[in-house]
Order: C-alpha cells, then structure tokens, then sequence
C-alpha cells in the first residue's frame, strides 16, 4: 500500500490503543482502507446482546468524503436496508472531516437505539414501525436473536 | 460560453506546420504527443468532483466566487502560541512552527491546505459545522 495518509495510520492506532466499548474495529491484513467492525447491540434496544458485523472502508479522498459503512449481519431496523445500507446524515450531506472512524461508529450504535421511522430507508420496516411499534420492536429483537446471537 | 479555465489546444501546432517548407521534413514533427496535461479536479458540491474542463457555466461562476471568498479568510504561520489548540482536525497531524494557517470565523483553526480543501467542497467549519460566509457577516455586524 503506497501513500497511506498519517492521518488514517493515526486514527489506527488510536483505535487498537483505546477502543470504543462496545464497538472493535480493525483494519484488513491486505488493505489498511478496509476495516472488519463489530457492533454491540445496545442495552435496552431491541438489539441488546446481539454482535452485529459492519465493513467500513475509507476512500481515497476521505477524511475529505465519508466512510462507506454497511452492515453485514442482518437486521431488522427502519433506517437499515436489506443490503445492510444505512441512512445516516453524517454519512451523506453532514459529513465533516474533523468526524472520524470513531465518532461514524458511535453514531451507527446510537441510532440503534434511536431508530428514526420518519426518515426511513428500509420502507415496510419503517411502515411496521409507526403502524405497531411494539410488533415491530418484537420482530427487531427475533432478527437479533436469529441472525446477531454471539456465537 | 466563456470557459475561464484555459484547456490546452493543438492550435499552436499547426500554427507551426505553416513553417514546414522552410523547416523541411515535416515528419520530424512526428504526432502529436499524447494528452497529457492534468487538469485539476473540482468539487462544485460535496460528493461531485469534476475536471475543470467539464464544469457547467453555474458551477464555474460558483467556484470563483467560493475563491474570492477563502481568498479573505485571514490566514498565517503558525507561531507556537497553543491557544488555538495544536492539532489540526483534518489531518491530524501536529501544526509545526512556521506552517501556514487558516483562521476561521468561528475561531477554528486548520492548516490552510487541509481547510481550503474543504472549503472548496462545503463552505462550513468541520469542527462545529457553522456556515463560513454566516459566521463572516455576524463577524461583520459585531465589528
């Protein structure tokens, strides 16, 4: 890998020396933009106790663009897609480069527990969401179950 | 349509063909070299990136202006005093004595190249997400 910005080797770092509870990140053994992350589904959300498993890669113009983020491990979430494509500002129009690989991956865990129905990219989800909300967060907390249990 | 950023042309080329009978062999001349010239890469909004010579009439004029915009934000060298904080947020790289800086309105502080970069796709701070040209009237109004 030629020309690995400093910045990116020092967000590294600064993730292996003090990572976030709750969330691991780590970098591809064969390409330092790309990183294998691991989510914790918060406490008293429908995704408590689940692991869920995000690919994050940093393009070539970032920090100047944003990360592209995607969930690997299903979920059942209104502003999730089935791809695992996530609708989050700071992803698209609000993101700044002073935000980092850090601060996107807090965000991702707090919008789990703040799911927003009203800005919904998965659509029958977010459907489900306003229409029954307890049905809803009964059928969040099964996906987590069946596709999120740790091991 | 005027198109203020100058594209190379092959006019000059043939401008010298006009010699070739007193040159002699014109297949010295050989072809034209390949196109070559970089030509630089704008972002007239966040996420759109563009050679210059492939920008409409709108995006021209708005670049310019967003120029002579960054071009009065007050900028210097970075002196060793830390109040305005020692790391810049874009690169994350300590500012080193002598460095050029940017001082933003809002009283953040970048290296002039990492923040100018920015600027020329989003014209907010990134640290506090304040609209430059915002903070510049307020800045204005107060004084």
């Amino acid at each position: 890998m030629a020309g690995l910005p400093r910045r990116i080797i020092k967000e590294t770092q600064r993730l292996m020396a003090e990572p976030v509870p709750g969330i691991s990140a780590s970098p591809d053994e064969s390409n330092a933009r790309y990183f294998h992350v691991l989510v914790q589904g918060p406490k008293d959300s429908p995704y408590e106790g689940g692991m869920f498993k995000l690919e994050l890669f940093l393009p070539e113009e970032y920090p100047m663009s944003a990360p592209k983020v995607r969930f690997m491990t299903k979920i059942y979430h209104p502003n999730i897609d089935k791809l695992g494509r996530i609708c989050l500002d700071i992803l698209k129009d609000k993101w700044s480069p002073a935000l980092q690989i850090r601060t996107v991956l807090l965000s991702i865990q707090a919008l789990l527990s703040a799911p927003n129905p009203d800005d919904p990219l998965a659509n029958d989800v977010a459907e489900k969401w306003k229409v029954d909300e307890k049905a809803a967060i009964e059928e969040a907390r099964n996906w987590t179950r069946k596709y999120a249990s740790a091991q | 349509m005027g198109n203020c950023f100058k594209t190379p042309s092959t006019d000059d080329i043939s401008l010298l063909r006009g010699n070739e009978s007193q040159e002699g062999s014109d297949q010295s001349l050989g072809p034209p070299p390949p196109y070559q010239e970089r030509v630089p890469v704008f972002h007239p909004s966040p996420n759109v990136s563009r050679p210059a010579n492939q920008l409409s009439e709108e995006e021209q004029i708005k670049i310019a202006k967003r120029l002579g915009l960054i071009s009065h934000l007050p900028s210097g060298v970075y002196d060793g005093s830390s109040k305005k904080g020692k790391e810049c947020a874009i690169c994350m790289c300590d500012f080193v004595l002598g460095e050029g800086l940017r001082f933003l309105p809002c009283m953040h502080t970048y290296h002039k190249t990492c923040i100018d970069d920015w600027l020329m796709r989003s014209f907010t701070c990134p640290s506090c997400m304040e609209p430059v040209d915002a903070a510049l009237l307020t800045t204005y109004e107060t004084n």
